[in-house]
């Protein structure tokens, strides 16, 4: 032994996450594409995803320009998707629309996977009465209502689009943070974990650079399916009245459309499919995700 | 057993009161100070306001007004609803059993029925069968319980005229017994299927997973090699050990069936506690809005509480562990 053995010469022997990961994106793609929902979900988020991107070049007028008829059919005067009760382009206003829902589940989500990982990840790596607390407090958050919790926050405290972001976020980590805690658990307990733990690296070091990089798989799949429901949680506030007034969403224009379906069915009918279409997608990638992660997909893929 | 529910409690007891708290917070943070929301809004004179600031306790400590909060809770006192001019609590007894029979009654219909397809997928896995049901399993899980109560109403009262597109009774018929009875059945066809179709995934999925990895378990490759037929093995012992996940799903699933139903109650106009709250939404009416919230963070804890005692009956396992 002739070098002083440090935490960087354990690690030449267990290569980077950084450098396994690389070599393991290919590999991962392939059994993504491989499994049976993957797939199709990859193509429902382009379909939505592409014409929301490109709104601005795609929408046949402005969302909010109320120069057309009201109610006009769908493909009548240049309306491929028709007109709402105010003479508001339907598919303008679907296509902005599609920009607020993926923004909201995006952040939303992103939000949940950041406090999930932390407290997750802290619970199960330092154990002991942190992770008895941390876990009542999960357990807590799993079983209050949240919905309406946001409800009655957004009703009290005001209804801007960050708001309703970062509250959805603030509802909907407890399930990534019991994924992370199961992570953390069976990662503390690794040869190279206990390495680094031996050769006194500093113990928030091991989380943030190791622990959290290594178990994280499990939280980014759920995390797809965090996006679905921070999708359809912002179409329901919209739908209470309760999302922001200013931005084109799918829920509020089911929500308008509403009281003149049986006369006019199509302003609020086409927002519902889009939605379907968005949800579905991340709900099928999500299990995509998750095959890739079962150990049905290593034995077959490697 | 007895310790296990104690255990189950000191979950449920935090939980409880972290929702007092964030509830006594919230009216607080409530725009307007709560002597002025007590005392009737803008139309309070200074005098009410001041003397409702006395009779409120509000220029007491926080944390004595804390303490005064969570006693009158105890003695069921939930506040005056400023819309109605009631106490909350009467108006949400009054409005529960609607809400109850519509929750109930299609959380348990989703339940059967999703529990059933989920065995059957499971049973025929990759079967065209199986890939059919998935799928739908899939749509049905995507769609927002709000618009798929539009689109039944849009197709089954608008066109078809099947069944009334809103409400619990048929306004002014005063019907009595049974033909009452049939009345509210007839109303309650669309949202409690509504309802269903939104539930059968969650049990579909949990289902199909569960009974798959119950049958590649050591115990049924035995009793395989043992020769007991490959339908009394599924019914007899894969089925029934799966069937173990999906009560506590049944649990969990009650707080989204009550959130779900909220929004089904304003398209149906069913009279129940969610098309309560959504009014004392619009209508700022905070006392019955935290009042409504209170009542479901309760129940859905003891609810929970109550099926996991029935997980702890059903699995000998977790009693004596």
């Amino acid at each position: 032994m002739g070098t002083p053995l440090t935490a960087n010469s354990v690690l030449v022997e267990a290569p980077p996450l950084a450098e396994r990961s690389r070599s393991k994106v290919g590999a991962v793609w392939k059994t993504f594409l491989s499994s049976r929902y993957g797939p199709i979900g990859l193509t429902l988020l382009l379909i939505v995803l592409i014409p929301a991107i490109l709104a601005p070049l795609l929408a046949p007028a402005d969302p909010f320009d109320l120069g057309a008829k009201p109610f006009l059919h769908p493909g009548a005067d240049g309306h491929p998707l028709g007109t709402d009760h105010l003479g508001r382009d339907v598919l303008s206003q679907i296509l902005y629309g599609a920009r607020i829902s993926l923004l909201v589940g995006l952040v939303a989500a992103g939000i949940a996977a950041v406090i999930g990982l932390v407290v997750g990840s802290v619970s199960g790596f330092f154990g002991g009465w942190i992770d008895i607390v941390l876990s009542r407090v999960t357990d807590m958050f799993l079983i209050i209502p949240t919905f309406f919790l946001i409800i009655i926050v957004v009703a009290t405290l005001g209804n801007g689009i960050i708001y309703v972001m970062v509250l959805i976020g603030l509802t909907s980590w407890p399930g990534n943070a019991r994924l992370m805690r199961a992570q953390a658990l069976t990662l503390r307990e690794r040869t190279f974990v206990q390495a680094l733990n031996a050769l006194g690296e500093g113990k928030l070091r091991i989380l943030m650079r190791h622990i959290i990089p290594n178990g994280i798989q499990p939280v980014i799949a759920n995390s797809t399916l965090l996006i679905a429901a921070g999708v359809l949680t912002e179409a329901a506030l919209s739908f209470l009245g309760l999302g922001d007034a200013n931005k084109a969403s799918w829920g509020r224009m089911i929500y308008e459309g509403r009281t003149s379906i049986l006369t006019a069915w199509w302003p609020s009918i086409f927002p519902g499919i889009a939605m379907i279409i968005t949800v579905m997608a991340f709900y099928l990638i999500g299990d995509g995700l998750a095959y890739v992660l079962s150990p049905k997909s290593r034995r077959a893929g490697g | 057993m007895g310790s296990y529910i104690g255990r189950q409690l000191l979950t449920i007891i935090p939980t409880v009161l972290l929702s007092i708290v964030v509830n006594f917070a919230l009216l607080h943070a409530a725009p307007g100070d709560p002597a002025r929301i007590y005392a009737g809004m803008d139309t309070a004179t200074e005098e009410q306001i001041a003397a409702m600031r006395e009779d409120l306790g509000l220029d007491d400590p926080l944390l004595v007004q804390f303490v005064n909060y969570v006693e009158q809770l105890l003695h069921g006192n939930l506040g005056m609803s400023l819309a109605f001019r009631q106490p909350v609590y009467d108006l949400i007894m009054e409005r529960l059993p609607a809400t109850l029979l519509l929750t109930v009654t299609s959380a348990v219909i989703a339940f059967v029925c999703g529990t059933l397809l989920g065995a059957v997928a499971a049973r025929k896995q990759d079967s065209a069968t199986d890939i059919g049901l998935s799928f739908l399993n899939y749509v049905f899980f995507s769609i927002p319980a709000f618009w798929l109560g539009l689109l039944l109403i849009l197709v089954f009262a608008s066109k078809l005229g099947w069944f009334p597109t809103s409400g619990m009774r048929t306004a002014r018929a005063d019907y009595t017994g049974l033909r009452d009875w049939l009345d509210v059945a007839h109303h309650m066809v669309l949202p409690s299927m509504t309802l269903i179709l939104v539930q059968v995934p969650i049990f579909y999925r949990i289902t199909r997973s569960s009974v798959a990895q119950q049958q590649r378990e050591d115990y049924v490759t035995t009793f395989r090699a043992t020769g007991i037929p490959e339908g009394r093995i599924f019914r007899r012992y894969a089925l029934r050990n799966a069937i173990l996940p999906t009560v506590t799903v049944f649990g969990l699933n009650l707080g989204y069936v009550v959130t779900g139903a909220a929004l089904v109650e304003i398209i149906f106009a069913w009279p129940g506690i969610g098309r309560l709250a959504l009014d004392a939404v619009y209508k700022r009416d905070y006392p019955l809005l935290l009042g409504v919230y209170l009542m479901l963070a309760v129940s859905i804890s003891l609810a929970i509480l109550l099926t996991d005692v029935v997980y702890a009956l059903l699995d000998p396992r977790i009693r004596l562990r």
